[in-house]
């Protein structure tokens, strides 16, 4: 490859590629957002509903993620492959979670299958003690 | 002609206050050599993401275990300093973004004026975060000074939750909701600074010119690293100060 | 055969006198430690894993002697304990984790893609400096007395014992970065560095499965670095997130550990995969048979690794519905398992076999990974597993896959990539002793533990009843037979470096590639960089001339 020389117009190569540049107006849109999305995180706590609490508190923080993540952090206009790497995270630390949560919510389930058994009264001769022994 | 025996490109700098950006040996092109970072820093959040899920994983498995213990300990939570926190960080996230478009149009004033105002969100997400740990101490709930006392296996009682007022009595295990919120909050504080200072390093290189519409990979990924920082917190915020 | 036409537009490039090569280029010790070159940190981790592996060797060889009597010869049972925690966490945190994408990982990869470099070499450096961090803290918790909980650390004796297990929690940390970074690496190279015209199915099936040991690497390991972590945490100060005495689960702590060991497994096997395809194919001078379905499978065992963890902890308490759905899902990864094996013995099938020294242990292989993935079948089964676990049938299955696996593909590769690495030939004769003596003394150190460990003897129990002495015995000659192989062979290698034979260009009559770059590799990898024009495996395109022209 010879030396760039970029006073002719090949700024296609020299550059990063086509960039897509957000622009202020969008930036300062999505911010607006998240922060009433906060106010809404705020106000929804205040409000008891019972078991869904939870599930309401993470649907909206999940909301507020995929506003940073596609905007702030560009994924939108990305590669696919840095979509699939970041979702693939995701979805490799939701099995962790679904099944460790399974085995938890599950382990008492299972009536006389799993239950402690009285041992078995087993006779085992120990041994005459060695000097190098326990 | 450089020792390898080929030329290497170099994007030029779009003015006299930047400076040009030499393509490292083994990359062909500069697409080559964004894309390459870029994916390899992807890969890097993902495992972020992975690391930090797993102590989420650990909240979720305790807060269905000890659902009282969970309720109450998060009542013990200013929700208020949460949620300036929270606040704080989201502008953060603005400026970051603000500051890696400026780098991107070869901005270079703006780009240390938003990266610098992301460094004091920073500093006040740490202040406020030090005036939160301050509150858990004086209540007992969380003892630095005890933090790493011997445990006393015969009256079971762990040396820093010393909780004067008496606010867990009746949980069980009242401790375990404020160790898993110290270490979350710890580790994601400990994130917060490293942040801060890699925002620092980038405000260095932008002074000397170095990032410019030709060569801004290093403001993005570390622009990348900051929403990381914010996306974690806008899923601790609401587990461990709002849910209860 | 007298075909000569060169019809991939690289040549196997013929060296002028003294060609400088990857290793003479520069000299100094910084031009090494401060490297970018793939091959040169390949190397260095070549050593080192070679140590570890001799010190984690010395571990296994001490258990084995200590349990010839039933009342044990060595040790006291505390100090066996720690003996044996040794040897597994070195073995596999030390060497069977890093060692094959470190170093032949590290060297071939680019090579066989055609590129310059991995596509981030200074993180590559940084990879092997963490895993010389790691070695260097996991000996310093050895001087610090040691730790005795077993390489698994099962809480809630590791949050008790009092022995060095925040040093070693923190040496496996660090290690797990350098895991980390070396996949992080590997799939940004081969996504980003492929030279022109090679598509993802021209691509060899080492990459295929160094990429899909990378996949698992980047998503597994950090939930081992958060488990360690939280088990410093608890010693330091008392979380209470796996202590039961403050409420915490020590089965979740064998969740998140498993989360992350079981995938490490493949972790472990997949790159070994990848070496027994390429060692099939070069020595029956045959193109691969089943080569998208090999692809496919490495993808796919990595995958369905992540859901079957589970079938480490059948007796600790899970729930059985748990425990149903993890055994019901441990079945499925036998298939595509069974699918390589099958391809590569139709790859060999009418091939023209060349017995030499790789594929002898290629062959070994493939006997001795039938039996241990099929015993690994047996043990996935519930009903099966809850009187095996924890005996010596699990030992004998996991060294079966670990040692007579891995190990084994790990010295094959060596064999098969040593006289392109570094342009000279071992003694072919001591090579094929030496797999021999391996093969057979492996066998006759772990055949024996199926059996006794189906019979009842526990596992890493440092006393035992008198009627398992004959198996324990047979066992530790087994291992004696099986360092003497190994001694030899570490002997021919080192000994070929000074004063082996000139290779020939292309020794063994390979196209892929990793082997049409002058031989030693110039620091660029090729002289004109390459282009794919042909589809990979294509014996067609051999050119005889390189296999008869020597180095130098």
């Amino acid at each position: 490859m010879s030396a760039h020389d970029h006073s002719h117009g090949d700024h296609g190569e020299l550059q990063m590629g086509h960039h897509h540049i957000s622009s202020s107006a969008m930036f300062l849109n999505v911010l607006l957002t998240l922060l009433v999305l906060t106010g809404v995180t705020v106000g929804a706590s205040r409000i008891d509903f019972g078991a869904a609490n939870m599930l309401i508190a993470m649907a909206i923080a999940s909301v507020k993620a995929s506003l940073v993540i596609a905007f702030f952090m560009h994924v939108k206009w990305d590669t696919a492959i840095n979509k699939i790497v970041f979702l693939s995270s995701f979805l490799f630390l939701s099995l962790l979670f679904l099944f460790t949560l399974a085995d938890h919510a599950t382990r008492r389930m299972d009536g006389e299958i799993n239950v402690t058994r009285t041992p078995v009264q087993f006779q085992w001769t120990q041994p005459a003690p060695q000097p190098h022994g326990n | 002609m450089s020792h390898d025996g080929h030329h290497s490109v170099v994007i030029p700098a779009p003015g006299p206050e930047f400076v040009p950006h030499t393509v490292a040996h083994h990359f062909d092109t500069p697409v080559q050599e964004f894309q390459s970072a870029k994916l390899g820093f992807w890969l890097f959040l993902a495992t972020e993401i992975l690391l930090f899920g797993g102590l989420f994983a650990a909240y979720f498995y305790y807060h269905e275990m000890y659902p009282e213990t969970f309720r109450l300990g998060g009542q013990q939570l200013d929700w208020k300093l949460g949620a300036i926190n929270t606040t704080v960080l989201l502008l953060s996230s603005w400026t970051m973004a603000m500051g890696v478009r400026s780098a991107q149009t070869s901005q270079k004033q703006k780009t240390m004026v938003f990266c610098g105002l992301t460094v004091l969100g920073a500093i006040g997400f740490m202040v406020i975060k030090f005036f939160e740990y301050k509150a858990k101490n004086e209540h007992g709930l969380v003892v630095f000074s005890e933090l790493f006392g011997q445990y006393d296996t015969a009256t079971g009682s762990l040396p820093w939750f010393k909780d004067y007022v008496g606010v867990m009595a009746g949980v069980p295990h009242g401790h375990l909701f404020f160790a898993i919120y110290l270490t979350m909050t710890a580790i994601h504080g400990l994130h917060v600074v490293i942040g801060a200072g890699l925002i620092l390093w980038i405000m260095k290189g932008t002074a000397k010119g170095r990032f410019h519409s030709g060569y801004f990979l290093p403001v993005d990924l570390v622009g990348l690293y900051w929403h990381l920082v914010d996306l974690i917190w806008i899923f601790l915020f609401p587990l461990l100060y709002l849910v209860p | 055969m007298t075909t000569n036409v060169p019809v991939i537009d690289t040549h196997s490039q013929a060296p002028a006198a003294g060609r400088a090569n990857f290793m003479n280029c520069t000299s100094g010790f910084w031009s090494w430690a401060a490297t970018l070159d793939h091959k040169r940190i390949g190397l260095m981790y070549l050593v080192g894993v070679g140590i570890a592996f001799l010190a984690g060797g010395l571990f296994a060889l001490l258990v084995r002697l200590h349990l010839w009597e039933p009342t044990g010869t060595l040790f006291e049972n505390a100090q066996y304990n720690q003996i044996f925690t040794l040897h597994g966490a070195f073995m596999v945190f030390l060497f069977v984790i890093p060692a094959i994408p470190g170093s032949l990982g590290n060297i071939i990869l680019p090579l066989m893609l055609g590129a310059k470099d991995v596509a981030l070499p200074r993180l590559n450096l940084l990879s092997f400096y963490l895993w010389l961090t790691g070695a260097v803290l996991a000996t310093l918790a050895i001087v610090l007395g040691g730790f005795d909980t077993g390489w698994t650390f099962y809480t809630p004796y590791s949050l008790y014992t009092q022995q060095a297990v925040v040093t070693i929690g923190l040496a496996i940390f660090v290690l797990g970065f350098s895991s980390i970074f070396t996949g992080l690496n590997f799939i940004v190279t081969v996504h980003k560095l492929r030279a022109p015209g090679m598509t993802w199915f021209r691509m060899p099936l080492f990459v295929w499965a160094l990429y899909a040991t990378s996949l698992l690497q980047v998503l597994a390991t950090p939930v081992l670095g958060i488990t360690v972590l939280l088990v410093a945490f608890e010693r330091l100060y008392h979380v209470g997130i796996f202590d039961p005495r403050l409420g915490g689960d020590p089965v979740l702590f064998e969740h998140f550990f498993w989360f992350y060991s079981h995938p490490a497994v493949y972790i472990m096997v997949l790159p070994a995969f990848g070496i027994i395809s390429e060692c099939v194919s070069v020595h029956s001078r045959k193109p691969l048979f089943g080569y998208k379905l090999i692809a496919f499978s490495s993808l796919a065992i990595a995958i369905i690794s992540f859901l079957v963890w589970g079938h480490h902890m059948f007796t600790s308490g899970q729930s059985t519905y748990a425990m149903f759905a993890f055994s019901f899902l441990t079945f499925f990864v036998a298939i595509p398992t069974a699918i390589k094996e099958f391809s590569w013995v139709a790859t060999i099938w009418k091939g023209s076999i060349a017995l030499n020294a790789p594929m002898l242990y290629t062959l070994a292989f493939l006997i001795i990974f039938a039996i241990g993935g099929l015993t690994g079948v047996i043990l996935g089964a519930l009903n099966v597993d809850i009187h095996l676990h924890d005996t010596y049938f699990v030992v004998a299955h996991f060294h079966y896959v670990m040692m007579g696996s891995i190990a084994l593909a790990f010295f094959a590769g060596l064999h098969h990539w040593w006289p392109k690495i570094f342009g000279v030939m071992y003694d072919e004769f001591l090579a094929k002793i030496a797999c021999i003596v391996i093969f057979v003394g492996f066998n006759t150190t772990f055949l024996p533990q199926f059996v006794m460990g189906s019979r009842g003897m526990p596992r890493r129990y440092a006393t035992y009843v008198p009627e398992y002495a004959d198996f324990h015995r047979a066992s530790t000659i087994g291992v004696i037979i099986m360092t003497s192989g190994i001694a030899l062979m570490v002997y021919y290698l080192v000994a070929s470096l000074f004063r082996g034979k000139q290779a020939m260009q292309n020794q063994w009559g390979g196209v892929t590639l990793d082997w049409l770059s002058p031989t030693p590799p110039p620091l660029e990898n090729f002289d004109t960089p390459p282009k794919v024009v042909h589809e990979v495996y294509d014996y067609s395109t051999l050119d005889y001339q390189s296999m008869r022209t020597p180095v130098r």
